[in-house]
């Protein structure tokens, strides 16, 4: 476990002054490397790491310290170096949103997605940091499978969505009218055109900024004064405008509701003061939500993923057990003791088939041993000259040692 | 196939769809599907047995209708349970449905049956009709129970993981809707199906009063609840409500007639 050394600067130490200015890309780390080393790099807005084996740790600082232009000092101050195991489980970590900013959230494993494939164009990985690599994105499936950390919305606009999904099932066919042209009516749009919304209409007091946020998204400006006929043909509206009064009222809303039919509608109001009447709230299949109703349920969504994520990190201690076997068996002695373990299972299962008397098959088992044990010398002693761990990693592909790896090794 | 092993099978399927429910265990879907079909065909398998034995369609006495109203809803819910977001209805469904078969566990078996009068032509398909409507009114009333648990959660903005199963609230509106009219065809079928029946044999008005007004009243809950729909457009929680309001009538019906008047129609059954 050794092998593998990390340095991170995240939100946890370094402020975004320092962080900002730290950016490095893989082509940067390969001045760096050398012949047997590998390296892998994250830059996200709240982090960047270096992992890497068979590289001085003061080569790794000197690079930051050249790229940023950050001094030294200040860079050991501010990152966390981890080593062997520990980097491995802040890998796992990170992947799966454990140590993010926001417990859970799944875009950093798309992240690290990312800079994987960075890593593998500039052709910085190898067999270590693949392998890990390959454990870290299995790591973070297995947490979003078997705990429900990712099932608790954390951000305003995505439980709107997921609110409205409950209601309407699949969003894509619903009609979704936007009110107000800021950042926050934004982000909502946006949330709700990647849940695969088709109709999407903005209005703004401003026609101009909703044709641009139109534009931007895709959807259709509509001018404000139309407000009264759109919220009866809208399923969901989302209000974040500056207005000081309610621009929808309750009688709106029961005008609307009477057209609609009574089909369900939910309203988000995500505008200080609110732009929608509480009393609309109480018309029949109208589903109203301020922002003081998002934001508690958010709330509440924090502390139940803070609770996941307790299960969550015996997952990554699992699978970093896990891999520290595996790399434990890339020693030359470890591969040749499996080689004869594999030879062995051979064995029993050739006699296992065999209708023979006890006496016949201990001469059977001998003829065997010793025909495998001729077969295996050549690779054996080959692996004993050259222990390097491209070789050795070859043999148990070859082999394919990993693949029933536990099987043979039962008890 | 005993009605016992059907019974026991209806029992641990519904533990395994409440764990299903609440575990969220996506794993647990395809065996628990499977156990549901077997549900379903193992106790058609016993429905079958029983009216071989019987020499008629087994829904004769009282134990024995709500027996084939458990099976029709089962039937009823396969293509539900087949489907994804909808599978955890089983989770409603199968409780109710092996509570109802316990209770009839007992008298279920053929040898207690009344009946006095022909059994052709109209009157087996007037309690085949009468038995099916009250199967997707079965359906309608499980569906109104999830609408409204499922209203209650997102009305509160209790959005956890077991309630993330749950259908969306569009969905089981559609599955009520369609339980609704499919059940109300059916009662109206039963109904006209059961005035031929009731002129074939001579009965007056006084030997069938009780179950024609108990029909009567059934029926008009129902429609009421579709004409709302179409009419003024009342989806959702108040069909919800209806619905399940016009369920339980349904059964207290059942009940106060099978035990008031057992002789009624000249037989004791519904």
């Amino acid at each position: 476990m050794e092998r593998i050394s990390c340095i991170s600067i995240n939100h946890k130490n370094a402020p975004v002054a320092i962080r900002e200015r730290i950016r490095i890309a893989p082509q940067d780390v390969i001045t760096v490397m050398g012949r047997d080393s590998e390296a892998y790099v994250l830059n996200t807005c709240n982090r960047t790491e270096v992992y890497w084996t068979a590289i001085d740790k003061e080569a790794v600082l000197g690079l930051l310290e050249r790229i940023s232009g950050v001094e030294r000092a200040s860079i050991e101050r501010v990152s966390e170096y981890l080593a062997g195991g520990a980097a491995v489980r802040h890998l796992f970590m990170v992947a799966s949103g454990l140590d993010s900013l926001v417990i859970g959230e799944p875009q950093i494993l798309g992240q690290v997605k990312d800079a994987y494939r960075d890593a593998l164009a500039a052709n910085t990985t190898s067999t270590i940091l693949n392998k890990a690599l390959h454990q870290t994105f299995r790591t973070a499936k297995l947490i979003r499978t078997e705990t429900s950390i990712g099932a608790y919305s954390i951000s305003v606009a995505s439980e709107a969505v997921e609110l409205a999904s409950h209601i309407f099932g699949d969003i894509g066919n619903s009609r979704v009218l936007v009110i107000g042209a800021g950042d926050m009516a934004s982000i909502a749009a946006k949330r709700l055109k990647d849940r695969g919304v088709k109709t999407l209409f903005i209005m703004n007091r401003t026609h101009e900024s909703a044709c641009n946020l139109a534009l931007e998204l895709g959807g259709t400006a509509r001018p404000f004064e139309t407000l009264a006929s759109e919220l009866a043909l809208s399923d969901i509206v989302i209000s974040s405008t500056g207005s000081e009064r309610p621009i929808i009222t309750r009688d709106m809303v029961i005008t609307a509701m009477k057209l609609r039919k009574n089909k369900p509608v939910i309203i988000i109001d995500i505008a200080v003061p609110r732009d929608v009447d509480p009393a609309a709230g109480t018309c029949y299949n109208c589903y109203l939500y301020d922002i003081d109703a998002l934001k508690s349920i958010v709330d509440r969504h924090f502390a139940h993923r803070e609770a996941e994520a307790e299960k969550a990190f015996a997952i990554v201690e699992a699978e970093a057990v896990k891999y520290g076997k595996w790399l434990s068996s890339l020693d030359a002695q470890s591969t040749i003791k499996d080689l004869f373990s594999l030879m062995e299972t051979y064995i029993a299962d050739q006699l296992r088939c065999l209708p023979l008397s006890e006496a016949e098959k201990s001469l059977v088992e001998q003829n065997l041993r010793s025909s495998f044990k001729r077969l295996l010398h050549r690779p054996v002693s080959y692996l004993k000259e050259h222990p390097g761990i491209t070789y050795v990693e070859n043999m148990r592909r070859i082999f394919q040692l990993d693949e029933d790896y536990n099987d043979r090794h039962k008890g | 196939m005993t009605f016992s092993a059907v019974l026991l099978l209806y029992g641990l399927t519904g533990l395994g769809f409440i764990a299903y429910l609440f575990l969220g265990k996506e794993a647990l879907g395809l065996p628990l599907r499977i156990l549901f079909i077997a549900c379903a065909a193992f106790h058609l398998l016993f429905v079958l047995a029983l009216g071989r034995q019987t020499g008629r369609l087994p829904m004769t006495t009282p134990a024995q209708a709500i027996n084939m109203v458990v099976l029709f809803s089962s039937l009823a819910f396969i293509p539900m349970i087949l489907r994804r977001n909808t599978a955890v209805l089983g989770a409603f469904f199968l409780p109710v449905a092996t509570f109802a078969l316990a209770l009839i566990a007992p008298s279920v078996q053929p040898g207690q049956e009344i009946f006095h009068g022909t059994y052709r032509y109209w009157y087996p398909l007037h309690t085949l009709s009468v038995i099916l409507g009250e199967a997707f009114f079965m359906v309608a009333a499980i569906a109104s129970v999830v609408y409204i648990v499922h209203e209650r959660i997102i009305r509160k903005g209790s959005i956890h993981s077991a309630s993330s199963a749950l259908p969306p609230l569009a969905l089981l509106d559609s599955i009520l809707y369609a339980s609704l009219a499919l059940g109300f065809f059916a009662i109206t079928a039963g109904m006209i199906f059961g005035s031929l029946w009731a002129s074939t044999m001579g009965l007056s008005l006084s030997d069938i009063a009780p179950k024609v007004l108990a029909g009567a009243i059934m029926w008009l809950v129902f429609g009421l609840s579709l004409h709302q729909r179409f009419a003024i457009g009342w989806k959702g929680r108040r069909t919800a409500v209806i619905t399940l309001a016009g369920f339980v009538l349904m059964v207290l019906l059942f009940i106060a007639i099978n035990l008031a008047f057992p002789e009624s129609h000249g037989l004791r059954l519904m």
